[in-house]
C-alpha cells in the first residue's frame, strides 16, 4: 500500500496576485533616483559641452567626445561622493558613540 | 533595478508606474526644451514673430538637444550597467 504524500507538497507557491508594497516602494524610489540622476547629467553636460549658438542641428565631433567624457566623469564623481559620504557617516557615528 | 523577483501582479503594477513616469518625464522634457531654446535663441524683441535666424536657431537647438539626450542615454546605460553590476557583486 502506498500513500501519496499528503501535505508539504509544492512548498509554498509565490502568491501571484499579492503585491509586496515595500518591495514596490524600494523599486519606485530607485527608479526615481536614476531618473533624477539622468536628468541632471543631461542638463549639466549640455551646459558644459554644447555650444549655445546652435549653428547646426547635428552634434559636432568635439561635442560628442565631450559628452562621452562628461558622463564618465559624472559617474566617477557620483561614486566618490557616495564613498566619502559613507566615510563621514561612519566617522560621525563612531564619534557619536564614543562621545 | 532588478524586477526578476517580482511576481506577475507586481510586475504589472511596476509597468503602470513606469508608463506614468515616462509620460510625466516627457512633458518635463518638452517644457524644459522650449524654455532652453527660447532663452538661447530669442533675444531680439523688435518684432512679434520669429525671425528666420531665430527660427533656424530654435530648430537646431531642438535637434541638437534631442541628439545630445540620446547620446547621454546610451553612455548612461553603459555606466549604469557597470554600477549596478558592482552593487550586485558586493552583495
Amino acid at each position: 500500500m502506498s500513500f501519496l504524500g499528503l501535505g508539504g507538497g509544492s512548498g509554498g507557491q509565490h502568491g501571484s496576485s499579492q503585491i509586496n508594497s515595500q518591495a514596490i516602494d524600494v523599486a519606485v524610489a530607485e527608479l526615481d533616483m536614476i531618473t533624477d540622476i539622468f536628468n541632471r547629467v543631461v542638463s549639466s553636460c549640455h551646459t558644459k559641452c554644447i555650444n549655445q549658438r546652435y549653428m547646426e542641428g547635428d552634434l559636432l565631433k568635439g561635442e560628442s567626445v565631450c559628452i562621452d567624457r562628461c558622463v564618465s566623469k559624472f559617474f566617477e564623481v557620483n561614486k566618490k561622493v557616495g564613498e566619502r559620504m559613507q566615510q563621514m557617516g561612519g566617522a560621525s557615528q563612531a564619534a557619536g558613540g564614543a562621545g | 533595478m532588478d524586477m526578476s523577483n517580482f511576481n506577475t501582479a507586481e510586475q504589472a503594477h511596476m509597468q503602470k508606474v513606469i508608463e506614468t513616469k515616462q509620460m510625466q518625464d516627457f512633458m518635463k522634457l518638452y517644457s524644459g526644451l522650449v524654455e532652453r531654446c527660447f532663452t538661447s535663441c530669442c533675444n531680439d524683441f523688435t518684432s512679434k514673430s520669429l525671425s528666420s535666424k531665430e527660427d533656424t536657431c530654435v530648430m537646431n537647438c531642438t535637434d541638437k538637444f534631442l541628439k545630445h539626450s540620446e547620446r547621454v542615454g546610451t553612455r548612461f546605460a553603459e555606466h549604469n550597467a557597470e554600477m549596478m553590476g558592482a552593487a550586485q557583486a558586493k552583495r
